[in-house]
């Protein structure tokens, strides 16, 4: 007897896999989710081409008044910066009626500031970095010292701060060591830690009610969200919600596999068995409100409906995510976009990071974008982190090897300009720039700033940098 | 009924398994001699893929999942996938030619010497790419290939020092890939060692030397019998039994079959697992079962999803490992594919609950379990959506997420 015929039926019998294309049609992924499927292959073709012209307009980002500069030969000394304090911000004002949301934005592998935040002014960026720094008449200046990358032209027109030289006194050029401190908000590498550096942040802000609190977008639990109070949990996409919760009446064996799937998730707690039913369940729970809450995507077309485009690939796709947890009130308040694309450069370290910067320029600006249309921006920061910054010289083959800090950004409404000290570029620790910020003192400046936490009480004692979040 | 219990726990581990019928097909000649049949070292037998296409690296792909899959995938598979988990590369960055000739480096050494191993590896072109050896010079040399050679490969951290890591990349310099001719690996005299570096104590002037005193050094066996321990065991060993299994691969010269027994026929693994004992099911064993369990090909999309497709490790240090396979997107995605998957399928049993957890290699499972499957299944009228679900849920279980 033919199978009939069910937009489900995915399965083939042996020898004719299940087209990638069909699979994707069914289970009603976008176009996003397919480019982010073929991942990096797609990276190459816009490498570092197109150098995009400057608008006179742009030298100027928000937050900077004109003659707002550094003296030249400070930087790469000791230089405390001028916050633009005249910037107003929104101190706990919530006109949206929603929680406060962090959203972090992970560049793995080790994301070189100096790149990111370039010391334009300074000629031993120059005379260190033979192939790989970025050419004057290219940088979107900042001030007189330091300018953005060149492809970050539309986030130079946000709101935004830069955080300078965060990272360990005592750093490690391991990326999993790093990493990990990262994750744990440990920047020794000495404390003990029963939960993750936002896991914690959770727990302090969150409702214990709620499914979760803080959510990593990706596959598997994230030790950054180890909590103890509230719940975490991680994602690939909004749309698997839709097997787990609200199936139709008339579907009746849909309805029987899903009353079983919430009968599979009683029972005892022992051991992997018990955390499978346990995740089972608070699977369930979250998917439930995400369904029943959803306002970014009402008809279900995978877009939102107010017309901003995200683009394809993984941090595009994991911020639409985090703008549906946002407006869903999910409960969620923490949320970790790690970003697939490759910072680890020891190679061809200038194409590299220039696609790089692109994706974080497009996908970024997309959502704060989505967050101006709906009303939302005041209530959402974003912060970025790496695990390190690389070295100050070129290895020889084009690239950058493993360093120490780096610089991080900030968008929303918080202080614009610059933050903190820009490390020397003379008196270096083993070819690395020397934080001047230590990772914790950066999670507990958000904390305390933006969730009004004890932040120096979560993150080891660690002061809070002054005047961002006035 | 212990015996197949303990059949079950072997295929599942030692296998990509189990494929419906073995458990019964073993069970006949009783769990001792499974054990012995399940050790036999054979390589499956391969042709070459079939390079030269517009899709060579969906090709290279295919080419690995269609000898994961195959029945006859042992314990010579099982072990290339843990050498491709451990001494990674990816197609991220090497060429598909070379990760099948990694893929060769690795079937001929899958269960022989790991010096041999980490010899043929270190100068592996899809290794040269994937770790920037390639082109590293002995004035500038590159210490990327040199640091996780320490770390992931032989030592672990604490066992070398920043400075060992500076002399290493010096000592492995020299080597690069032909990119114009047939990527050929190559070694340029001027480029290489000059002299030799003092490296972990040794005084070393290439990289064979440097891989010498890598395999010797103190820390090398203990290091890869404890991988190789959590590979097959599930957990990581406690410190007598890090020491224990150490000595045994020092003992033999780092010989990993010899290692591989010694661990699979201790008791530590040779004992049926309890439902509260047993470790997570990786995408790649949860993939392949579930295709055994339906007698189909799935497309490696559902890999992706999961965060584990073959050739593609997310960083130099493999898959991670444990309660991440758990996560709660793993959980979505497994009850999607469940779903989706199970679609229409039959089973000719009347208990069809029955059938399918026998089928499955399901032969403990805990009464929510059970209870959900009785229930939902007598909840639908006809056979087929009775099997359909029956195969949904269990796919979806916290019993078949797990080995």
């Amino acid at each position: 007897m033919e199978p009939e015929l069910s937009p489900h039926n995915t399965r083939s019998s042996r020898g004719s896999g299940v087209n990638r294309r069909e699979l994707l049609k069914w289970m009603s992924f976008g176009a996003g989710a397919a480019a982010s499927g073929t991942g990096i292959f797609l990276v190459g073709n816009q490498m570092g081409r197109a150098s995009s012209p400057l608008p006179s307009q742009l030298t100027q980002p928000p937050g900077t008044a004109p003659g707002d500069t550094l003296p030249p030969e400070t930087i790469g000394e000791t230089i405390d910066t001028t916050p633009d304090t005249a910037a107003p911000m929104t101190p706990m004002q919530e006109p949206s009626g929603r929680p406060r949301t962090l959203v972090v934005i992970e560049m793995s592998g080790g994301n070189d500031g100096m790149s990111m935040l370039v010391p334009y002014g300074n000629s031993a960026y120059y005379e260190l970095r033979p192939s790989t720094a970025i050419a004057v008449d290219t940088v979107i200046p900042i001030n007189e010292e330091v300018g953005l990358h060149p492809q970050l032209a539309r986030l130079s027109k946000r709101r935004f701060a830069v955080v300078q030289g965060v990272g360990s006194n005592n750093s490690d050029g391991s990326h999993f060591e790093m990493e990990r401190r990262w994750w744990m908000g440990d920047p020794d590498g000495t404390g003990v830690h029963d939960t993750g550096a936002f896991g914690r942040i959770a727990d302090g802000i969150g409702d214990p009610s709620a499914p979760a609190v803080a959510v990593s977008v990706g596959n598997g639990q994230h030790q950054a969200l180890l909590s103890k109070v509230v719940g975490t949990l991680s994602m690939s996409g909004p749309d698997q919600a839709g097997y787990l919760v609200n199936a139709d009446e008339s579907d009746t064996i849909r309805r029987a596999f899903q009353a079983g799937l919430v009968a599979m998730s009683s029972g005892s707690s022992d051991g992997y068995a018990g955390m499978a039913r346990t995740v089972m369940a608070q699977s369930i729970e979250f998917a439930r409100r995400l369904m029943d809450l959803d306002s970014v995507d009402a008809d279900g077309d995978g877009t939102p409906d107010n017309g901003v485009v995200y683009p394809g690939g993984d941090l595009g796709q994991g911020l639409l995510l985090a703008s549906r947890l946002i407006h869903s009130n999910s409960g969620v308040q923490v949320i970790h976009v790690p970003m697939g694309a490759n910072f680890d450069t020891h190679e061809n370290h200038n194409e590299q990071y220039w696609n790089n910067m692109s994706v974080l320029d497009e996908a970024l600006d997309a959502f704060l974008a989505d967050l101006d249309q709906r009303g939302s921006a005041d209530d959402v920061l974003v912060m970025t982190t790496s695990e390190f910054g690389r070295r100050v010289p070129d290895n020889g083959s084009g690239g950058l090897d493993h360093g120490a800090a780096s610089h991080t950004l900030l968008f929303g409404p918080m202080a614009t300009g610059l933050f903190g000290k820009h490390p020397s570029l003379t008196d270096l620790d083993h070819d690395s720039l020397r934080a001047t910020c230590t990772l914790d003192q950066y999670y507990a400046t958000v904390a305390s700033g933006w969730f009004g936490l004890d932040g120096p009480s979560l993150f080891n004692g660690a002061s809070v940098i002054p005047d961002i979040f006035v | 009924m212990a015996d197949d219990a303990l059949i079950a726990h072997y295929l599942r581990r030692l296998t990509f398994g189990p494929h419906p019928g073995r458990i019964e097909e073993l069970a006949a000649s009783g769990a001792p001699a499974a054990l012995e049949a399940l050790l036999d070292p054979s390589p499956l037998p391969y042709d070459e893929p079939g390079l030269g296409t517009d899709d060579d690296y969906g090709v290279m792909r295919r080419w690995y999942l269609s000898l994961l899959r195959q029945r006859e995938a042992g314990l010579h598979e099982r072990m290339v996938w843990f050498w491709h988990g451990l001494l990674t590369s990816s197609l991220h960055k090497a060429e598909p030619l070379m990760m099948f000739r990694q893929q060769v480096t690795l079937r001929d050494h899958a269960l022989g010497n790991f010096r041999d191993l980490l010899q043929a590896i270190t100068i592996d072109g899809a290794m040269l790419a994937w770790l920037d050896g390639s082109g590293s010079r002995w004035e500038a040399p590159n210490e990327n290939y040199a640091r996780e050679l320490m770390e992931l490969f032989s030592l672990g951290k604490g066992n070398y020092s920043e400075d060992d890591v500076r002399a290493g990349a010096k000592a492995l310099s020299g080597y690069w890939i032909d990119y114009e001719d047939s990527l050929t690996v190559m070694f340029d005299d001027e480029s290489g060692p000059q002299g030799s570096v003092s490296f972990l104590g040794v005084d070393v002037d290439s990289a064979e030397a440097a891989i010498n005193a890598v395999c010797d050094h103190e820390a090398c066996a203990p290091h890869i019998a404890a991988q190789i321990f959590e590979y097959f065991v599930g957990r990581q060993p406690d410190p007598d039994e890090r020491a224990r299994f150490g000595s045994i691969m020092r003992d033999n010269d780092l010989d990993i079959r010899a290692t591989v027994e010694a661990i699979v026929r201790d008791s530590v693994f040779n004992t049926v697992p309890t439902l509260e004992s047993m470790r997570p099911r990786s995408p790649i064993e949860w993939f392949l079962a579930a295709e055994a369990l339906l007698d189909v090909e799935l497309d490696e999309w559902v890999l992706r999803l999961f965060g584990q497709v073959p050739m593609e490790p997310p960083n130099v240090a493999g898959w991670p490992g444990g309660r991440r396979w758990l996560s709660t997107s793993a959980a979505l995605t497994r009850a999607q594919f469940g779903y989706d998957m199970a679609f229409d399928t039959a089973v000719e049993d009347d208990d069809p609950v029955a059938a399918v957890l026998a089928r499955a290699g399901l032969l403990n499972v805990s009464e929510s379990t059970a209870g959900a499957l009785r229930q939902a299944v007598d909840s639908l009228e006809s056979r087929r959506d009775k099997a359909s679900v029956a195969h949904a849920l269990v796919l979806s279980s916290p019993e078949f997420a797990l080995s």
